[in-house]
């Protein structure tokens, strides 16, 4: 007994199972790493991909045509006290405008009958989400054919690319005409500020209105013959679009009329091969990274949201490179050892290490109620009180993010500049350079894998941050890209997408968190993969710097 | 020729030289002026807070009006025109901006006829009642709209009689004096009076607008024997009050007009109860005495489920009685007026006196809070007119009421309440910082005893006992892992793992008690080898041994959680918690946050640790080792004191960056302000709280400096987090690192 007891408290000192221990931390967190990771590649890359559609007969009678989403077990006692295990089963049954709901539990044993009929037909709508059903009937404007032996597939799709086509036309007319349309509203626009502008002469005021009426009236004159011409050609577009639907029924027998300028896509996933599928998987793919949301940014692409982001990110760098460079110049060419070098370097390590929503609170206090306000004084005094910089945008935003990010740059760039040679800067001072010329030939250019590196770290941190965003300037839905055609071109005072904010706003603010979802599943997995990308490539050029580093020395 | 050339080459370079350096120096500086200038505009902005309620004379004149028979006065919103009206029903009207009298308008009385008592109805109109010695109470209305003409305001004030009644005749008198009266007229436009007579009877009319129909009632043996000193209405027409000489109240609920009772009778005083008054909200009543005792009493609900008017503040004592009590029309501030013209501000919520003043020798005669609470009117009884701009921004908001417990209306005790906006006008912010302090914490401690053990423990296993080849991989992941954005975990946390730990919370429980369980057990089993054969294991092959104890223990709480929970905790673990120890399960709770905010710290806590201690110099491992102590052995005694300094900078760091992480708490928190340490509950942390106020609260308001408030407190926290960790992380690596 005793000495098993001895035994155990040798082993206890030794140690032995402490070291077990710290195993077992690496290794729960590096689980955690691939359970994180995992379930985002899972549930993010398999959304696109068309499931087989079943069509379920319950024994109650009820039919449901759609995909099977989620099967789980639920255990429970029933009244007398048995322990009762039974499978229940989510389908997404599509048709929302039809019953209201997407989704449907039911129980696995209710099930009288199950099949996945080869001619079911999934349609991707513009609004109400999915719709599954057999075609029966297609409408070509002249002339109208009635199938249902499943022969009108091919000619559908063609129908459906008709439409497409069609609706592309009818958005550039509508374009055509807002643009047509633009002074119009904009005169309207002064002579309603000067009807309740009290700040001048009735009389002159009256003058001016009299005088902005006419030239309204010329205007509309003017445009008259264009503005006929593009909506009679709207018309015609809407015409004939009108004239083009389907005639679908739905898995209880309904016969529903489907618009095809209302449908995105359609397809029949339970004949599709897997190379027709894999096809199917990259356009939805490309979609989503290509194309404007819809549906409250639940369905569709998210290419505002990358498209706000880089621009976000390529502002931020504009402003936040120079100065972090700048600062770190000077605490390595300049300053002398002392106070203030101690100062700035405290500061940086303060800097790095305030909670961004701080930051955010100070770019919306500063930048845009202080800031933006006097510019809007300054510059834009006719638009208020309607305000243009005085209020969130992608200009502030990304200021903001500079100082967030401006100690990741100081402390990338210092370590590039302390990896150029000692003998080399003295080098060139010893030849008669002044330290400018030393700097700007031989610590900028070999410190600049350092200044990358950091340039890249605080790129990566701008994109995944959101916290200081969502109240400096991101909205979940832009009415327009901050770059357009219109003069300045370039809008720094529009507000923008983002795709982190998107990922809080679809999945948690969103009417139908449900079916939002996999979009969110699928932004994350992106966002993810453009953060690892820039990191890898920061590890890789700080490698690269290090070597560099123990080569140059001679 | 080319010496010149040179010279002027050589400037240029100068001069780009020392433009170089300016511009560098410039750039040095500027990491210093911005975190000074972020921590300067946070103070800038929270520090009017702080303010002190202060009060500017505008105008002080001598009226030409009749001596003492001023019974009412007002200003209109811009304080521009202010009126007075006598005792012969005469209204004058002064411009403030000419200093002269305008038009008057009158209250026809009939011959010899005078007002005795005068009574205003509402908070944010000047709709009065008086009572005269003929025993008519005539109710009217001032109005002072703006016009603009000329693009200039003009005040037109107008005076609009809307009722007229006389009391009935008591038996066996021939006049009849209104002695005492109070008015109302609630937003539905119904009218409230009640009226003491010479006779001493005490009367309740009440007038429905909607129906047309009246209805009266006499008061008076509900009193006994009390002689009523003073009444009030509240302005919604529910609740009359009634104060009685020798300091009873009694409290009559008119919210069924046809049903009016006395709802409580209590004293509150020993002395005569000598001026009475509403606040806005309708639930706090202020009560004033002979003696100058000022108390803020309003309903609470009891044991019985009752609601009892209770006191809850108590003001300073004024010198002699208390006359008149105001109500502002915009908040809780409320004005007490004393014999002697004696002046007290105080703010009933914070129970704070704001000022104290005396503006004339002699009595206040009538007085008037500007219809936006920033200025008052006063008239002695010299006819003395003063006129005071008063600047009270943020009262709402004190020391006590942002830190300390605060007994708000409709609360059964003093409390921390974080409730910042409501539905109506009258409702008050409760801005007690205290909960969202405590959330913070809440959640860094839940994330610090998650992340903490983990990422030392696996530091200290990759940079001690781990092979080269390991650790080369995991340093880059766990790098990656540091950089993967919070709203990307705050998602998962909130939207994945929250309903999954809801599901499967039976499973959670279970495994926190099965691994370490078979852990030990696998120990036990390991230690029974012989030694000979376990030393012969290579190093760094830890992670082959403890790989099927992970399974294991995953395989065995998968296998049984159902089983236990179906039999021992009636197939819902939950339910039986709940049950058993009245413990609410939030699905949105401490446990996933802890889990969520800890992942996050992980990388930096084990990236910085593991720093430390793999530069630990290997020649003080290896003379431990070659005195023979074992691996663990010199980990603990040689390694890890030899780092403290970094681990401590490590923990310290991962503290830091949780206490400031904002979208994580957002997502996968409920966001309500509670004060309850359970785990299964959710919190509302300080950062989460601003991202989600901020966007609201309008600018320069009391909302909005007390989140600057906030965001100064998370920057000072961080702040002195990060100082300490290189402080004290240097002295311990000073401390430590001698051998």
């Amino acid at each position: 007994m005793s000495q098993a007891s001895g035994n155990i408290s040798y082993f206890r000192q030794k140690g032995d199972p402490y070291v077990l221990m710290t195993s077992l931390a690496l290794l729960l967190t590096l689980g955690m790493v691939v359970l994180m990771f995992g379930i985002i590649l899972f549930q993010g890359l398999g959304f696109f991909w068309p499931r087989d559609l079943q069509e379920i007969t319950l024994k109650q009678g009820e039919i449901y045509l759609g995909e099977i989403w989620e099967e789980e077990t639920v255990h429970f006692k029933n009244s007398q006290g048995r322990l009762i295990s039974e499978s229940e089963i989510q389908i997404k049954k599509g048709n929302r405008d039809l019953s209201g709901r997407d989704f449907i539990w039911f129980k696995k044993q209710d099930i009288s009958d199950q099949k996945s009929p080869p001619l079911a037909t999934a349609f991707e709508r513009m609004e109400y989400g999915n719709f599954y059903g057999y075609i029966t009937g297609l409408n070509l404007g002249d002339k109208f054919i009635e199938d249902s032996a499943g022969n009108l597939f091919q000619q559908s799709s063609k129908a459906l690319e008709k439409a497409m086509a069609n609706r592309e036309k009818r958005e550039d007319l509508e374009n055509q005409l807002n643009q047509l349309l633009a002074p119009l509203a904009g005169l309207q626009r002064e002579i309603s500020l000067l009807e309740i502008d009290h700040s001048i002469e009735p009389e002159a005021q009256a003058k001016k209105i009299d005088q902005l009426r006419m030239e309204l009236q010329n205007l509309e004159r003017k445009i008259e013959p264009d503005y006929q011409k593009y909506s009679g050609l709207l018309q015609k577009v809407a015409d004939e679009n009108e004239q083009l639907f389907l005639l679908v029924q739905t898995a209880e027998g309904a016969e529903v009329h489907l618009p095809l300028e209302k449908v995105v896509r359609l397809y029949q996933p339970n004949r599709m091969n897997i190379f027709q599928k894999t096809g199917f998987y990259a356009g939805k793919l490309w979609e989503f990274i290509a194309a404007d949301p819809r549906e409250s940014n639940t369905e569709g692409g998210v290419f505002p949201a990358i498209f706000g982001t880089v621009m976000m990110v390529l502002l931020m760098s504009i402003a936040v490179v120079p100065v972090g460079v700048l600062a770190a110049l000077y605490l390595n060419e300049y300053a002398h050892q002392g106070t203030i070098i101690r100062l700035i370097r405290l500061s940086v390590n303060n800097l790095a290490g305030v909670p961004s929503i701080v930051f955010g609170i100070f770019g919306l206090g500063f930048f845009i109620y202080i800031m933006g306000s006097s510019i809007d004084q300054l510059f834009f005094s006719n638009k208020l009180p309607e305000p243009t910089f005085g209020t969130g945008g992608i200009l502030w935003a990304s200021l903001t993010l500079a100082l967030l990010t401006l100690p990741v740059v100081v402390v990338a760039t210092e370590e590039g500049i302390l990896a150029v040679p000692r003998a080399n800067k003295e080098g060139a001072l010893a030849l008669g350079a002044t330290r400018w010329q030393m700097i700007r030939k031989i610590v900028l250019p070999n410190a600049m894998p350092g200044i990358l590196t950091g340039l890249i770290l605080a790129i990566s941190r701008g994109a995944g941050e959101v916290a200081p965003l969502m109240i400096t300037g991101v909205v979940k839905l832009a009415p327009s890209l901050p770059i357009d055609a219109s003069f300045p071109f370039l809008h720094l005072d529009r507000k923008f997408m983002h795709l982190g904010f998107h990922i809080y706003d679809v999945g948690f603010q969103s009417p139908n968190v449900e079916a939002a979802k996999p979009m969110v599943y699928t932004t994350a997995l992106l966002l993810i993969l453009i953060v690892i990308f820039l990191n890898l490539l920061a590890i890789y050029m700080r490698n690269r710097l290090r070597k560099k580093y123990k080569t140059a020395v001679f | 020729m080319i010496k010149s050339e040179q010279t002027i080459f050589q400037r240029r370079v100068d001069r780009a030289n020392r433009r170089a350096r300016f511009l560098i120096t410039i750039g040095g500086y500027s990491i210093i002026v911005s975190i000074v200038g972020i921590l300067l505009f946070l103070i800038y902005q929270s520090l009017p807070l702080s303010f002190k309620t202060s009060m500017k004379d505008l105008l002080i004149v001598e009226l030409p009006l009749r001596v003492n028979k001023t019974q009412l006065i007002g200003i209109d919103q811009y304080q521009e025109i202010s009126y007075f009206l006598d005792d012969k029903g005469e209204a004058a009207y002064y411009s403030i901006i000419n200093r002269d009298f305008l038009t008057r308008d009158s209250i026809q009385l009939e011959d010899g006829e005078k007002i005795i008592s005068p009574a205003k109805g509402s908070l944010n109109k000047e709709v009065f009642a008086v009572g005269t010695d003929h025993g008519r109470i005539i109710t009217s209305e001032i109005r002072m709209n703006p016009r603009y003409q000329d693009n200039r305001r003009f005040i037109e004030p107008s005076l609009k009689i809307l009722d007229t009644f006389t009391v009935a005749l008591p038996p066996e008198t021939e006049v009849n004096h209104i002695e005492k009266i109070a008015f109302c007229q609630n937003e539905d436009g119904n009218l409230f009076w009640s009226w003491l007579d010479h006779t001493g009877n005490l009367h309740l009319k009440i007038y429905n607008s909607e129906d047309d129909i009246s209805f009266d009632y006499l008061l008076t043996e509900y009193l006994g024997r009390e002689k009523v000193s003073t009444l009030t209405f509240s302005y919604d027409g529910e609740k009359l009050i009634i104060g009685s000489q020798t300091g009873e109240l009694f409290w009559f609920d008119l919210s069924d007009e046809e049903a009016v009772y006395l709802r409580q009778n209590w004293k509150s005083s020993q002395f005569a109860i000598t001026a009475l008054a509403f606040l806005i909200g309708n639930s706090s009543l202020v009560i004033g005495d002979q003696t100058g005792l000022i108390e803020v009493w309003f309903p609470v609900r009891d044991e019985n489920d009752q609601f009892r008017f209770k006191p809850i503040h108590q003001f300073k004592e004024m010198s002699a009685a208390v006359i008149q009590i105001l109500g502002s029309p915009r908040d809780r501030t409320f004005l007490a007026i004393d014999e002697t013209g004696r002046i007290q501000l105080n703010y009933s919520t914070s129970n704070q006196t704001q000022l104290e003043f005396k503006k004339s020798d002699y009595p206040v005669v009538a007085a008037s809070f500007a219809p936006k609470a920033d200025g008052i009117i006063l008239l002695d009884q010299k006819q003395k007119l003063g006129m005071y701009q008063l600047k009270n921004e943020h009262p709402e908001a004190t020391l006590k009421t942002l830190f300390g417990k605060v007994w708000y209306e409709g609360y059964i005790q003093p409390e921390f309440v974080w409730q910042s906006t409501g539905g109506s006008d009258e409702f008050e912010a409760k801005l007690s910082i205290v909960p969202l302090i405590f959330g913070t914490l809440k959640g860094t401690f839940y994330a610090m005893i998650f992340s903490v053990p983990l990422a030392l423990l696996a530091a200290i296993y990759v940079s001690q006992f781990s092979p080269r080849w390991l650790s080369r991989i995991i340093k880059p992941t766990v790098e990656i892992m540091a950089a993967l954005p919070s709203v990307v975990i705050g998602f998962l946390a909130g939207l994945y793992f929250s309903p999954l730990f809801e599901k499967h919370l039976m499973t959670l429980v279970l495994y926190t008690f099965i691994l370490p369980l078979i852990f030990l057990l696998s120990i036990f089993l390991w230690r029974l080898v012989p030694e000979e054969k376990r030393m012969r294991v290579p190093m760094g092959w830890e992670l082959l041994f403890v790989i099927p104890v992970l399974g294991i223990s995953s395989l065995a709480v998968l296998g049984l959680s159902n089983p236990i929970e179906v039999t021992l905790f009636s197939s819902n673990f939950k339910q039986w918690l709940f049950e058993t120890s009245g413990q609410n399960y939030d699905q949105r709770n401490s446990i996933v946050v802890g889990f969520a905010l800890g992942f996050a710290v992980i990388p930096i806590i084990f990236t910085i640790s593991e720093d430390a201690l793999s530069n630990v110099p290997n020649s003080l491992s290896s003379a431990s080792l070659a005195l023979g102590a074992s691996r663990w052995q010199t980990v603990r005694r040689v390694v890890i004191p030899a780092a403290a300094g970094g681990i401590f900078a490590a923990v310290m760091l991962g503290f830091g960056r949780v206490i400031g992480e904002t979208m994580i708490v957002l997502m996968a928190t409920g966001n309500t302000p509670i004060l309850d340490l359970s785990p299964l509950n959710g919190f509302r942390a300080m950062s989460a709280c601003i991202a989600v106020e901020i966007p609201e609260a309008p600018v320069g308001g009391t909302l909005y400096r007390v989140l600057f408030l906030i965001a100064f407190l998370l920057f000072i926290f961080t702040f002195i987090i990060n100082s300490l960790s290189a402080v004290i992380g240097d002295r311990l690596r000073k401390k430590y690192a001698r051998f």
